[in-house]
């Protein structure tokens, strides 16, 4: 059933490519936060460990890509495979630093160890071009594809979400994934049961950076232009966490559903919010706190377990 | 003696920013200490103050200092409706959900703000305020002074206010067990609400204050949550005392690290003390075990 939504998935953004052209940007943009989210999802939903730095490994990955094809003309699938490395690698440095913080002190370290790397990419010009920012200008072609075409970066994109949306579901079934639950709902009791938490925590952690930090290495090739500002800003965490949170936690398509509408969204009141897009995020995530603390498809799978309970129970 | 003017104009200079930054931390630790609820959207109600003076100044001619007594009575008004219609309800509800509502809250503030004034950057010009006083070579500006003069008397009141009348016993009474404040027979939702109200007022005054000190931009809210919560970790979270010294601190630091080392790092390294106090020393630089307002 999962692999045949899984397949859903791909097709609807087959049928994005084909029936919206003029929307194939924004149809990046989407993909590359749904799978973003999903990544995140990974540790803050399934592993119950919100992080608002995520903007760090998207950061990352971009640069990475960038200072390695500028400086050693390297290609960018290398790249690529040395950023998602070195976010595993800083992942477990700062989940081994700050996995001890309990909750809202475990949040607010997130956001400090993003908010240094930020400042670090800033004022390391020798690394990072600064403020002022790296440019890639040219990449070697994988397959002879041109990865600065729209049309090239839409099927990278999809292949991103599904790819991150495979391992989600392979992860959540498997092993690790029961383990990821167990140490969220109570972790003595895990710790009882032999589980690790710590180690299942920081597994959850880097791969989750790892996912993220793919995205960012796309992201980047899409912007061409890298800056500190948009790329490790606290805003991008803010919004991969709730785009998550929304749609619903600790589900596998959760993260795409709130991905979606919250893009869609921003796009159809693009008129009139101009810049304060963001105003829609706040106003939503107030409402799912409220409302349907579980997310969007968190809130539907429990009703639905209700009702087929129901079912089973009179008949 | 060629250093030491510089070391005092720097000690001084960051002695009253930190005043700022210590007003905005009472708010932040007297709402955790007694609500349990960590307020991301604390750095943008300093921000609704801060246009709340500009807007009065542009379109009335309010001085700016007169708008903390539209700002004061506001804040509390306004905390108060926040508490009663968002948080009352997440009271007893599990994990990050009161975080969440403020970060949405936050959200809605920042992007309500830029809709409104616009994204440049606004200030209020008093020409006063851009005066300086010069004290045996050190040059102290009249905004700043006047600045630190009103932080110490808001938190001056503040004490009274905990430690002198019985509302504020109660607020201490909730901070301490909320189970046994109802015992005693604490309305507890009501001093939630107070307290909410209270923290908004003491951000929005903090802005007032800033108005003229510095441009405000919409987004200025999230640095200065970040201050918030760096000033209130370093001297513990949940007590008052200890956010006032953690934020003479945290402005000292900047100020000297800014101008002895390297100022694009200005906001690092608050933020290194921060994750370094939280590793080693969680309940704070001045904290002891035990939570108290």
């Amino acid at each position: 059933m999962t692999w045949l939504r899984l397949a859903g998935v791909a097709v609807l953004g087959l049928a994005w490519f084909l029936l919206l052209p003029d929307y194939r940007t924004l149809g990046i943009t989407l993909m590359l936060l749904a799978g973003w989210a999903t990544a995140w999802d990974l540790l803050g939903g399934w592993s119950g460990q919100t992080s608002l730095g995520h903007a760090a490994f998207v950061g990352l990955g971009a640069y990475t890509i960038g200072i390695t094809a500028d400086r050693w003309d390297l290609a960018p699938w290398w790249g690529a495979l040395l950023a998602m490395a070195l976010a595993a690698v800083m992942a477990l440095l700062w989940g081994k630093l700050t996995f001890r913080l309990r909750a809202a002190y475990f949040v607010l370290s997130t956001i400090a160890v993003a908010e240094i790397l930020r400042l670090v990419a800033i004022n390391q010009r020798g690394l990072t071009g600064g403020a002022i920012g790296l440019f890639i200008f040219d990449l070697e072609r994988p397959f002879g594809l041109d990865l600065f075409s729209r049309t090239v970066e839409f099927w990278f994109a999809l292949g991103y979400l599904v790819l991150v949306l495979a391992v989600a579901a392979l992860l959540t079934r498997g092993r690790l994934g029961y383990q990821m639950r167990a140490v969220r709902e109570d972790e003595p009791s895990a710790q009882a049961a032999g589980i690790n938490p710590e180690a299942v925590k920081l597994w959850a952690f880097a791969i989750s950076a790892a996912l993220t930090a793919l995205g960012g290495c796309l992201y980047g090739i899409v912007l061409s232009a890298l800056q500190p500002q948009p790329l490790f800003e606290l805003h991008l965490s803010v919004r991969i966490a709730l785009v998550a949170i929304i749609g619903g936690r600790g589900t596998l398509f959760g993260p795409l559903v709130g991905a979606t509408l919250l893009t869609v969204a921003a796009e159809l009141f693009r008129n009139v919010f101009a810049e304060a897009n963001l105003l829609i995020y706040g106003a939503l995530i107030v409402v799912v706190v409220l409302f349907a603390p579980h997310g969007l498809v968190g809130e539907l799978d429990r009703r639905l377990v209700r009702r087929r309970y129901a079912r089973s129970a009179r008949g | 003696m060629d250093g030491l003017v510089p070391l005092l104009q720097n000690v001084t200079g960051g002695l009253l920013i930190g005043g700022i930054y210590a007003l905005i931390g009472v708010g932040l630790t007297l709402i955790f200490g007694v609500m349990r609820v960590i307020n991301f959207a604390h750095g943008d109600f300093v921000a609704i103050g801060m246009y709340l003076a500009i807007a009065l100044f542009r379109d009335l001619g309010f001085d700016p200092y007169l708008s903390l007594a539209i700002a004061l009575p506001g804040g509390v008004i306004a905390g108060w409706v926040v508490q009663r219609v968002v948080l009352a309800r997440l009271v007893d509800s599990p994990g990050d959900s009161t975080l969440l509502a403020t970060l949405g809250l936050s959200l809605v503030i920042a992007n309500a703000l830029f809709l409104t004034f616009g994204a440049e950057p606004a200030s209020i010009y008093v020409p006063y305020a851009t005066a300086t006083v010069d004290v045996g070579g050190v040059r102290l500006p009249v905004a700043q002074l006047i600045a630190g003069a009103i932080t110490l008397a808001v938190i001056a009141a503040l004490w009274l206010f905990l430690n002198r009348t019985e509302l504020g016993r109660a607020v201490r009474a909730t901070a301490q067990n909320r189970l046994g404040a109802e015992l005693v027979g604490v309305n507890t939702r009501r001093v939630h609400a107070l307290v909410f109200g209270v923290g908004m007022a003491l951000a929005m005054c903090a802005g007032v204050i800033l108005a003229p000190l510095l441009f405000a931009i919409p987004t200025v809210g999230s640095s200065y949550t970040l201050k918030a919560f760096v000033v209130t970790v370093l001297g513990g979270l949940g007590s008052v005392p200890a956010a006032i010294g953690g934020g003479l601190l945290l402005g000292v630091v900047e100020f000297l690290g800014a101008s002895y080392l390297s100022s694009g790092y200005r906001d690092a390294y608050g933020l290194f003390a921060f994750l370094l106090v939280l590793l080693f020393r969680p309940q704070g630089l001045f904290g002891r075990e035990t939570k108290r307002v």
